[in-house]
């Protein structure tokens, strides 16, 4: 058997693993939908930490995170029965989730109240949730950590900059890994727009973070 | 060639630390091939070809891959305590969300909205049957009284049956049905239809069947003895406008009353018809009822006062007769007041025929002008 044939072999199970698995998906959507709240709880269980990373980068406070969170997966919930399979499932969240996050960003933005997300510390300072995360590579070195931290402070401003739509778009693509097709299919809106978006979105970052390259 | 999403973008205006600014036109493309998995093989190969051999263009994506790579290191992954925050607080909601829709499920049963709204025709048809139902039935609840239990041996007890039964069917009910009390008639809310009389063969007073009209038919079956019967005559004579309009009812309802003509109420009913009843042939013939009856003072009047005011010719000549007959009978003196209407009568009645009669009269009952 010779290097092509072998790429076709593996490319064949992988398509048969895809469809076991969106069956597998399917039914479990099925089970929830007439009452199965296990079966919920287990499509809860695949998504929800991709759920949550998105939340988290786009809001950059646990708590808003935690909101759209439970938003999202409530919503999703109260609509299961509406689901008509048009989709993926995996699609039809996500297109919940980016509802729920546009709109508490744009709350959030009309409130003019930011969200310098300040925590107290035993040392006094205030820090904000990306020095709470954890810096392996620099947890050694404290002045590599101090860095790190100051980095983090300055991506999070840099992301404050971006509007909601660019926001999610750039996290969608960069973190997501989705395609600017399937993310223009969440938002409504067509690929071209959301090319814009996210060459905006790098524009802004760039000369954000130009100093720290 | 290039791509351009949006003309309004300017070019890279940021300070480049390159010696050439990298090439604007190429910028979308550039970005997108950073992106990853967005370019098609053309375009791939075009952007891999110019970036090749343009220093700038090379040095930019290289920039931009660093920014990525920089914000990819510093992308936040949420810790498993927040994570497991999240999803304890999912499962309350879910629980909450789960009882209200319980709460909602089982209330909305209840509603009528739940149960009329989504199926109107099968609604339509239960309030239709409902209204049926109280239609027929109200009125039989409201007009039932408890029936009082039958005299025994009291075979002449009256009969009063509601529905439209046959008068063979009634009067078969007559003899084993309970009696029914006399309050039981409610003779304001009803009229007369008919009256049917069907004669005893032993003698005795005849049957009568009385059919009332009201929400519910009523039947009232007896002898003119019976005080139900009674009743019913008396109130077709005493209120004959609105309980019965219709003069035959009421000459048969006089003709059964004469047979009692010596009771006080009927013999007030029968004088009431001679002064009032419309019908100038029930006035007669409360007229001929009255012959014969006591007191024979109150019977003489109501003949005066018929040949004195009753506009019909007919009924003053029947009250002229009975005069005489009373005279011949002895029941009545001719006293002055008789005789100075007969010869008023006799001089200005409009009718020749009540004058001829009055003229027999005077004749009859005045003295002879000879007598000692």
């Amino acid at each position: 058997m010779g290097p092509g044939a072998m790429s076709v072999a593996l490319d064949a199970d992988a398509r048969q693993a895809a469809a076991a698995k969106l069956a597998e998906e399917q039914a479990l959507v099925r089970k929830a939908q007439a009452g199965d709240r296990l079966a919920f709880d287990d499509l809860v269980r695949r998504y929800d930490r991709d759920v949550l990373r998105l939340a988290l980068n786009l809001v950059h406070r646990p708590e808003d995170a935690r909101d759209i969170y439970q938003e999202s997966f409530l919503k999703a919930y109260r609509n299961l029965p509406r689901f008509r399979f048009e989709c993926s499932f995996y699609t039809w969240l996500y297109r919940i989730v980016t509802n729920v996050a546009l709109d508490h960003l744009r709350r959030r933005t009309s409130r003019h109240e930011d969200q310098a997300p300040v925590y107290a510390e035993d040392d006094g300072g205030t820090h904000d949730f990306f020095d709470r995360q954890p810096q392996t590579s620099a947890a050694a070195n404290p002045e590599k950590r101090l860095l790190g931290q100051q980095l983090g402070r300055h991506i999070a401003e840099a992301m404050k900059r971006l509007s909601p739509r660019e926001r999610i778009v750039f996290e969608m693509k960069h973190h997501h890994g989705l395609r600017l097709r399937a993310i223009g299919d969440l938002l409504g809106t067509s690929e071209d727009t959301v090319k814009n978006s996210l060459f905006r979105a790098t524009r802004k970052l760039r000369e954000s973070l130009d100093a720290f390259r | 060639m290039p791509q351009n999403f949006d003309s309004n973008m300017s070019p890279d205006t940021h300070n480049e630390d390159n010696i050439s600014q990298p090439c604007s036109e190429w910028q979308p493309l550039r970005m997108l091939l950073a992106a990853g998995e967005e370019l098609n093989p053309a375009e791939q190969a075009r952007i891999a070809g110019h970036v090749a051999h343009c220093a700038a263009c090379s040095a930019a994506l290289g920039r931009d891959n660093a920014l990525l790579a920089l914000l990819a290191e510093h992308h936040s992954e949420p810790d498993a305590t927040l994570l497991a925050s999240c999803r304890a607080s999912l499962e309350d909601a879910l629980d909450r969300q789960e009882e209200r829709g319980w709460l909602r499920r089982t209330f909305a049963v209840l509603l009528p909205s739940s149960w009329i709204s989504p199926r109107p025709a099968w609604s339509g048809a239960v309030l239709l049957l409902i209204g049926f139902s109280v239609g027929m039935l109200a009125p039989r609840l409201l007009l039932y009284r408890p029936a009082t239990p039958a005299v025994s041996g009291n075979a002449a007890a009256p009969a009063v049956s509601a529905g439209n039964g046959s008068p063979s069917m009634a009067a078969g009910a007559q003899s084993n049905s309970a009696s029914s009390a006399p309050a039981a008639l409610d003779l304001h809310t009803a009229d007369v239809a008919g009256i049917n009389v069907f004669p005893s063969g032993d003698q005795g007073p005849p049957r009568v069947e009385l059919r009332l009209r009201a929400q519910q038919p009523i039947t009232v079956q007896g002898t003119i003895d019976d005080d139900d019967v009674k009743s019913v005559l008396l109130n077709v004579l005493r209120e004959s406008d609105r309980f019965c309009p219709d003069p035959d009812v009421r000459l048969d309802a006089v003709s059964l009353l004469r047979a009692r003509h010596n009771d006080p109420d009927v013999r007030a009913v029968l004088c009431q018809a001679v002064h009032s009843d419309r019908n100038a042939a029930v006035r007669r013939k409360a007229l001929e009822a009255l012959d014969g009856a006591d007191p024979q003072d109150l019977v003489r009047d109501t003949l005066l006062d018929a040949l004195a005011a009753d506009e019909d010719p007919g009924v003053r000549i029947e009250a002229v007769r009975l005069l005489r007959e009373m005279a011949a009978r002895g029941q009545m003196a001719s006293d002055d007041r008789v005789l100075a209407l007969l010869r008023d009568r006799m001089q200005k009645d409009p009718s020749p025929a009540v004058r001829l009669q009055t003229a027999a009269a005077l004749r009859a009952l005045a003295p002879p002008p000879d007598a000692p």
